[in-house]
């Protein structure tokens, strides 16, 4: 291996910028955002140079102790791949992007360096999961993003909703990490270790070596990413985490974090088994479902965005279950361009209406902000899967996945899916971009600074180009051993060796493009309550799984409790120390009894004494 | 022989206990600066101590003794080992914080310090001792302070109920594990309150199993009383939200360690079958601990009283370890009794910290006040996160060693367990954080002032800084512990592998059995 400081250097240069931030240029935004936009763009160009050294085939394995006690050998590792080492790229590329967004957007928020530190705190703790080789190292990172990402959810923590968010994206987050860590514990008990490259030798060795245990293992496992990559029934926690700044909503909550756990999926693919795989499969698909036709009815830019996230997630969470995922990972990587783009897009939009995000309070930011309307045309073609803009070639993958392993009903969800997908997406554009102005705001909107526009810019080639530059290449060879390379034209041509699917899929994005052009192109109100009825209504409240488990899970502890502090405090408490003072008390007072202060009494018991010791004696 | 580090690691504080006697009391700055200089000088000696350590030594190291009765076999008799380097370690550094800590105490300041060096120095000096009769009367020694703290200096309306309360408690746990050393001693049959003879000597010669049945209890309760093991802990968290924040500090820093000491250094290796025969049932208690206390945590509107029952239910994780009775196990339950340390004193000082600011710890009463007390405000969030186990702090090491060790031996335990660790521990820290910390600030608190010099910071720094060290670098600790916590869990293998001795009668008298 060349270059063999560099992955450390990748890995540690964020957490020492976040160190330094917060110990001593709090006072100094300038040194901030310097200091944090350097360590990632640094992380950049040094994983840039690994690659070209070492090649993106290379496969190796950095590794010290961290902890030995008896058999637990927990490492501190790197594991280098054409996998990890693609999603450096995306982390520090798309991370760097977003960082430098930042430095417009944030412009005068009190909390500017604080915002950085929290930043790279994030970045470093990403980087980890990416980079991990073992289970207990990605567990501990997998919590540094949690954290991470409640930090950066509340970070306007005076805003009792931003709280509120921050906290229910942990505990959300901590339901799947139960279910991790139980997968990891099992997996360790049965086959003693936790290092990826050694659990998928004796896997390799022994397909059967989890024995019974593989499925629960396996879904245990995926209980992580669940949580993580917010699919259903975990889900609810993403579209909240919008109260955190809109470049952590792209950077986190739709390009990177979210996404850790498909590519964990990826990471630890060797040890799910068919029917775990099943389970993932319907699972992503489903979430892919619910927020599609949630994100129908929302009217806040950046929950719409939001929910097309969970959607896109269930995507390629479905395509990892249905034994695809090298197109989940491409999925995954053209995802992370064009959504951030989207949110940052979303971003300048609100920063130019002046922190409005109601969409029926925009409208005809064609002509105000032009940059910023056409990146986000890009972005929202590329979500839509339009050729040939990159979301096209990444969908028509996992469609012809979908087919390939024979499953009609999900290729028939994905493809419904694809048209509400294109149907919202162009909804909240033709809302937002087109028609009359709706307020004064809108009149008054401008177009953001060069520092906000040009990431929109550099993040909307990749959007664009994304799906013929060699990315499925590159995470082919990870997962297929015989995987051919292909030049820029055939990957560009690749769909239609698949023809079936990709005709589908531009046919019902067209369609759902056509409908939202026919029913929002000029609208001033949303046409659709109307006609869905009760379906729009429950669309627009997520199906009331928020009231649901308000009513189940977060009842059912409370309520556990409330009994659980009564018995304390009145049975275990009351009762024990009532014990011991009565106790007490009554010795007391029957002891009082002897004490009479009356002669006689005294007199009485002493012969009586007297004689009891004389009987002893002489008996 | 030269003297000890240890002797003079746990003598300074007592030291300068008895040199503020002859302090007039209206002389604070000096009376505060002898405690200072008291504990500091301790703490340094204990981080020099813990660096000059050599992981894996056989037997003792800075040992010294000499001998004192010699017709009962008592003696001073200190050393360390894997088991307790940590702890005094730990125990040091908390009591350095805790004076510092201690401005807030305005009335009877003289007193106040001279029985927060008591404290310390006693639990540091019965941790260092090797000798049975030390062990118990320097623990005694340290006990006896925090009742009449908490009775003078302690806050809020139930103040004296809590002072009777922690009383009962702690003074029944200490007898009834009085009775069980003193049948120890009895019945081990070796004729000496050194700990390390009495080993050696029932490696040759087991206790009887039926001895070992009647006194291994007696230990596990009466140690686990002081531990607050469920359903003995009511009086943890009521006495620690009554008292004065340097004695939480010091009582659930370091005090509460000691049962866990004990169980570890005595009554795992001394009575190997009894505790095979009741780990099953610790481990059910602990669950009780771990999820109903945990549960209970989550009604609370009291800060303290939150923090209180977190750190009982935090006793949970340890006594798992323990009951796990592997090598990985008691591992990372001497981990976590370090880790545990550093934590609550750091939440004590910082609650303190708050009630002297604001006054109240009711939590609804509070908000938004990470806008204010930056420096406290991210010390509490951080804290909080610690507390539910985040990686990077040192109890997170120690909660995860515990859950592989437990894994193998009590998968269902476990799993509540870990259910206990991320969802309850989770749910009840980030409720905290968001009603002390964040949200609107009620304007009544516009002008409270954070810690900004440097000795308002250095305690808090300090405890935070521990936990990152030895969260970020486990190694550190577990390379010492190991070594030891093999020697014990061997002991409790190998004995119970091999065929029960004859048991020469039920009471035995110790001076007929003494073969030396």
């Amino acid at each position: 291996m060349k270059h063999e400081l560099f992955p450390w250097l990748i890995l540690f240069l964020p957490i020492f910028a976040a160190a330094t931030i917060t110990l001593f240029t709090l006072r100094s935004r300038c040194c901030s955002a310097f200091l944090s936009i350097g360590a990632i763009v640094a992380g950049f160009i040094l994983s840039i140079l690994f690659i070209h050294a070492n090649g993106i085939h290379f496969a190796g394995e950095i590794s010290k102790t961290w902890l030995s006690i008896g058999n637990l050998q927990i490492d501190f590792g790197l594991k280098l791949d054409a996998l990890s080492m693609m999603m450096l790229l995306i982390v520090t590329g798309v991370g760097g992007a977003i960082h430098i967004y930042s430095v417009g957007y944030m412009h005068e928020d009190a909390g500017f360096s604080r915002f950085f530190a929290k930043l790279s705190l994030f970045t470093f703790s990403m980087l980890g999961i990416v980079l991990a080789n073992n289970f207990i190292e990605m567990f501990i990172f997998w919590e540094l993003v949690g954290v991470s990402s409640y930090l950066l959810i509340g970070f306007w923590f005076e805003k009792p909703s931003a709280g509120d968010a921050a906290k229910k994206a942990f505990i959300v987050n901590r339901l799947g990490d139960f279910g991790f860590l139980l997968g990891i514990l099992m997996i360790w008990g049965i086959l003693g270790s936790l290092n990826f490259a050694a659990l998928q030798n004796s896997i390799t060795a022994n397909p059967v070596a989890l024995g019974t245990a593989a499925t629960i293992a396996g879904l245990l496992i995926f209980c992580g990413a669940v949580g993580k990559s917010a699919q259903f029934p975990l889900h609810v926690w993403l579209p909240d985490a919008m109260e955190g700044p809109t470049p952590v909503s792209a950077l986190i909550h739709a390009a990177t974090m979210v996404a850790a756990g498909v590519y964990m999926l990826c990471r630890i693919f060797f040890l799910l088994n068919a029917d775990a795989l099943h389970v993932i499969a319907y699972i992503g698909g489903f979430t892919a479902l619910l927020a599609a036709l949630i994100a129908v009815q929302q009217n806040d830019i950046k929950r719409i965005i939001a929910y097309s996230t969970l959607s896109q997630l269930g995507y390629m969470v479905m395509a990892v279950g249905l034994n695809g995922p090298t197109a989940a990972m491409f999925h995954l990587t053209t995802h992370a361009f064009f959504k951030a783009l989207l949110f940052l897009a979303a971003g300048s939009v609100i920063i130019g209406m002046h922190h409005e995000q109601d969409i029926w309070h925009m409208g005809n930011l064609r002509k105000k902000m032009p940059i910023t309307f056409w990146t986000f045309l890009i972005g929202a073609l590329a979500l839509s899967g339009i050729p040939p803009f990159a979301g096209f070639y990444s969908k028509d993958s996992i469609l012809a996945q979908c087919l390939e392993q024979k499953n009609y009903l999900l290729f028939g969800v994905a493809i419904f899916i694809a048209g509400l997908t294109a149907f919202y997406t162009f909804r909240l554009f033709f809302v937002v971009f087109t028609g009359k102005e709706k307020t004064d705001h809108a009149k008054h909107a401008h177009e953001s600074p060069l520092v906000m526009t040009l990431p929109l810019v550099v993040l909307a080639v990749f959007a664009a180009v994304g799906g013929f530059i060699g990315i499925t290449n590159n995470y082919g060879s990870q997962f297929v051993a015989d995987h051919e390379t292909l030049s820029v034209a055939q990957q560009f041509l690749e769909p239609l060796h698949t023809p079936v699917p990709m005709l589908i899929g531009i046919g019902v994005a067209l369609i759902g493009i056509f409908i939202a052009f026919s029913l929002y192109k000029n609208a001033t109100s949303d046409p659709l309550p109307a006609k869905l009825g009760g379906l729009a209504t429950a669309m627009k409240n997520k199906f009331y799984f928020d009231e649901l488990y308000e009513a189940t899970f977060v009842r059912a502890h409370d309520f556990i409790a409330a009994v659980m502090d009564w018995i304390d405090r009145w049975l275990l408490e009351g009762f024990s120390i009532g014990l011991v003072r009565g106790g007490t008390d009554l010795t007391g007072r029957a002891l009082r009894l002897l004490q009479t202060g009356n002669l006689q009494t005294y007199a009485f018991l002493f012969v009586l004494g007297m004689a009891v010791v004389l009987w002893l004696v002489l008996k | 022989m030269p003297i000890s580090i240890l002797t003079y690691i746990f003598c300074a504080p007592l030291l300068a206990a008895l040199a503020l006697v002859v302090v007039p009391r209206n002389y604070r700055v000096i009376i505060r600066f002898i405690a200072l200089l008291g504990t500091f000088v301790s703490m340094v000696l204990a981080i020099k101590m813990f660096c000059q350590f050599v992981p894996g030594h056989d037997g003792f190291q800075f040992e010294q003794q000499i001998p004192w009765v010699n017709s009962l076999g008592i003696s001073y008799h200190v050393g360390v080992d894997g088991l307790n380097v940590g702890l005094i370690l730990m125990g040091a550094i908390v009591a350095f914080a805790a004076a510092c800590c201690s401005w807030e105490i305005q009335t009877r300041e003289k007193e106040f310090y001279i029985l927060l060096l008591i404290m310390s120095g006693g639990i540091l000096g019965a941790f260092a001792s090797l000798d049975l009769f030390f062990f118990y009367a320097l623990h005694e020694f340290a006990l006896v302070p925090t009742f009449i703290m908490i009775g003078i200096w302690g806050r809020g309306e139930r103040k004296n109920y809590a002072t009777f309360q922690i009383t009962i408690y702690l003074s029944i746990g200490a007898l009834i594990a009085l009775i069980g050393l003193i049948a120890l001693y009895l019945q081990s049959g070796a004729n000496t309150f050194d700990i390390p003879k009495i080993i050696e000597h029932v490696k040759a010669n087991p206790i009887a199993t039926n001895a070992q049945n009647f006194i291994f209890p007696l230990l596990l309760f009466g140690f686990g009383i002081l531990v607050s093991l469920w359903p003995f802990h009511s009086w943890a968290p009521l006495g620690y939200g009554s008292a004065p924040a340097p004695t939480a500090m010091i009582h659930a820093g370091i005090l509460k360690k000691f049962g866990l000491y004990g169980l570890t250094r005595i009554a795992l290796p001394l009575m190997p079958q009894a505790a095979h025969h009741w780990m099953t049932i610790l481990a059910w208690l602990c669950l009780g601990n771990i999820l109903y206390v945990g549960w209970v945590a989550m009604r609370q509107r009291d800060l303290n009283l939150l923090i209180g029952n977190s750190s009982v239910a935090h006793m949970g994780f340890i006594f798992l370890g323990i009951a796990s009775l592997n090598l990985i196990g008691i591992t990372g339950a001497v981990f976590i009794m370090v880790a545990h340390g550093f934590l609550a004193a750091l939440t004590f000082g910082l609650s303190g910290y708050i009630y002297q600011k604001t006054g109240t710890l009711e939590m609804s009463e509070l908000g938004g006040l990470c806008r204010k007390l930056r420096f406290i405000g991210t010390a509490l969030l951080m804290a909080a996160m610690a507390g539910c186990g985040l990686p990077g702090f040192a109890n997170f090491v120690g909660e995860v060693s515990v859950f592989f060790a437990s894994w193998t031996v009590f998968p269902v335990v476990t799993i509540l367990a870990v259910w206990g660790a991320l969802v309850i521990g989770g749910i009840y820290m980030t409720r905290a954080v968001r009603k002390i910390l964040h949200g609107p600030l009620p304007e009544k608190y516009a002008n409270v002032a954070d810690a900004t010099n440097v000795w308002r910071k250095l305690p808090y720094a300090l405890l935070l800084a521990s936990l990152f060290v030895f969260g970020c670098f486990p190694k550190l600790l577990t390379n010492q512990i190991t070594p030891d916590a093999t020697k014990i869990v061997s002991m409790t293998t190998l004995i119970t592998a091999k065929p029960n001795m004859v048991a020469v009668s039920e009471i035995q008298s110790p001076k007929s059995e003494n073969r030396n």
